[in-house]
């Protein structure tokens, strides 16, 4: 049932991708995150869209599997097409009845928000799909390592990060299980009034955080077994380091950064 | 309750980079009224095909007979269906919830719109077929039980439902032997008693051979072997070839029969313990006249 939801989950691989740096891939997506807000005429666009459609191919990923993490966001895409379309308003009108129009600006901005929404959902995905939990959460203390000095616990909140990210395939998997588990008793969730279908969820939640509060405790017992005592002294086995690749990443920055600079309007 | 597998694949993730064939072209019968022992590896598709027997999965391939419905990859179980299966998870106290044990039990025929009345003895019953006090034990709370006491609650919330067919995948993992006995002995007694159709998953050969009266064996999504348990027994080779192994009264008739002179051998039929004590003792007891 749920193992149909793949959101960003890491599929291991040897691309470009893959081997990159996590730390340049992650400044690469604040920045990429960045052009896209400055974008704001058709070829900006379109130079942003054939871009991360030729990132999607240096994945060596399948574009079908790429494109299925804009499935949870898809709902909210429709949304704000629909919100914008009728109600910007501004430049020709395209079809009118009685009050209601649709015009140009509209029909615009309703195209370049969503494509702004699935461009960085796609991106950010590309990033999950391609760099193990482990690099990804490395990757960030180390980036922000420097607050680290202003009395930031950064080791703590890269722990706490990667535990969540390491835990939501088990809890998805535990969630699957329960479901079943009560559907074999007999629950039925798609049916009955709103109240019924609400409760009917209380048989999933409840196993849901006890067995998520029994992992925690297993966990920190593990950890504290294992001698961990915080990030303070700990060596690595593998150390993140820059490559040929890294330096092509910033190459390609700074050069759609002046394409988009010299394209926007 | 008879139930037939025709051809029945399951792949999961289809059209994933995590695709994997958990199934593979199954084809089985299980008579109404067996008991059958699910034997194999973990990952060889145990779990992956008893959840097709009440609806969970649906085939990817193929198509499930219970008696006369049918299930086919477009065409899922309806969910009134669903009772006369009743299928006890692995760790099944994980899935507890209610505030008292007797209003867990009661969730499933609760579900199915059974009358209040009805529930109650059903839960009385069942929570007694597992070995548990009802009148002590109901209004406590199911999470402030033992680990062997959750688990004895979880498949009396299965019982309740009253299926006709039992499934169990591994009840007994994680138990202490007295446990692990009381346990499946009850299941054993309600099965003989309501004539249902029991599988039994496990890991252990020496419950296989104490409770089913068939096995199938299960590698690689397929099921590898099936028969009576002194024919599945007797290849002993084959069982190793798949990292199982006999059951311990087997591996003790047979290194007995190699001192043991031809005409003397035991018979492979005695993989039971009871049965090969009670054969033992008989041969070994002096005839009493003389």
């Amino acid at each position: 049932m749920l193992q149909n939801i793949a959101i960003g989950q890491y599929v291991p691989g040897k691309s470009f991708l893959h081997r990159s740096d996590p730390r340049s891939k992650l400044l690469f997506i604040i920045l990429f995150a960045t052009l896209v807000f400055l974008a704001n005429n058709a070829i900006s666009y379109a130079i942003l869209v054939g871009f991360t459609l030729l990132t999607a191919v240096l994945s060596r990923l399948s574009l079908s599997y790429i494109l299925k993490s804009l499935k949870p966001v898809w709902i909210l895409i429709v949304f704000t097409v629909i919100l914008h379309i009728f109600i910007t308003k501004g430049g020709a009108v395209y079809y009118q009845l009685g009050w209601f129009t649709i015009e140009e600006n509209g029909v615009r901005q309703a195209i370049f928000i969503s494509l702004r929404l699935s461009l960085l959902v796609l991106m950010s995905s590309l990033l999950t799909l391609t760099t193990s939990p482990i690099d990804l959460t490395e990757g960030l203390e180390r980036l922000l390592g420097p607050f680290g000095r202003v009395g930031v616990p950064v080791h703590d909140i890269a722990l706490m990060m990667s535990i969540a990210l390491r835990f939501i395939p088990t809890l998805m998997e535990e969630t699957d299980k329960i479901i079943k588990a009560q559907t074999a008793r007999g629950a039925n969730f798609t049916s009955g009034s709103l109240v019924r279908r609400a409760k009917s969820l209380i048989p999933i939640a409840i196993p849901l955080f006890i067995s998520a509060f029994r992992r925690a405790e297993e966990l920190a017992l593990a950890m504290e077994a294992r001698g961990y005592r915080g990030g303070v002294g700990r060596t690595r086995l593998n150390k993140l380091s820059f490559s040929w690749r890294d330096a092509s990443v910033a190459i390609v920055g700074v050069v759609l950064t002046l394409v988009i600079g010299w394209w926007r309007a | 309750m008879q139930i037939t597998f025709d051809q029945v694949s399951h792949i999961y993730g289809k059209g994933t980079p995590f695709e994997r064939v958990a199934l593979q072209d199954i084809s089985l019968t299980i008579p109404s009224g067996s008991f059958v022992g699910i034997i194999g590896q973990t990952g060889s598709g145990k779990s992956t095909l008893i959840q097709h027997l009440n609806g969970l999965l649906a085939p990817s391939s193929g198509r499930i007979l219970l008696e006369d419905v049918v299930i086919t990859p477009s065409k899922r179980l309806p969910h009134a269906q669903r009772r006369d299966i009743g299928l006890v998870f692995q760790y099944p106290e994980h899935q507890l919830f209610e505030e008292t044990v007797a209003k867990d039990v009661a969730y499933g025929p609760l579900n199915f719109d059974l009358p209040e009345a009805m529930v109650e003895s059903r839960v009385r019953e069942s929570l007694e077929v597992v070995g548990l006090d009802y009148e002590s034990i109901k209004d406590r709370s199911p999470f402030h039980l033992s680990g062997g006491q959750m688990r004895r609650v979880a498949i009396a919330g299965v019982l309740a439902m009253q299926p006709k067919v039992l499934v169990l995948d591994e009840p007994t993992a994680g138990l202490d032997p007295a446990g692990r006995k009381a346990i499946l002995e009850g299941i054993h007694r309600i099965h003989v008693e309501q004539g249902l159709t029991t599988l039994l998953v496990t890991h252990s050969m020496e419950e296989a051979a104490r409770y089913a009266d068939y096995l199938l064996v299960m590698a690689g999504g397929q099921v590898v072997l099936q028969g009576k348990p002194d024919e599945i027994f007797m290849q002993g080779e084959r069982l190793r070839a798949l990292s199982l192994d006999v059951p311990e009264t087997v591996a003790f008739v047979s290194s007995l029969n190699q001192l043991l002179p031809g005409e003397a051998n035991l018979q492979s039929s005695l993989y039971r313990e009871e049965d090969l004590i009670a054969h033992l003792l008989e041969r070994l007891s002096v005839p009493k006249e003389g």
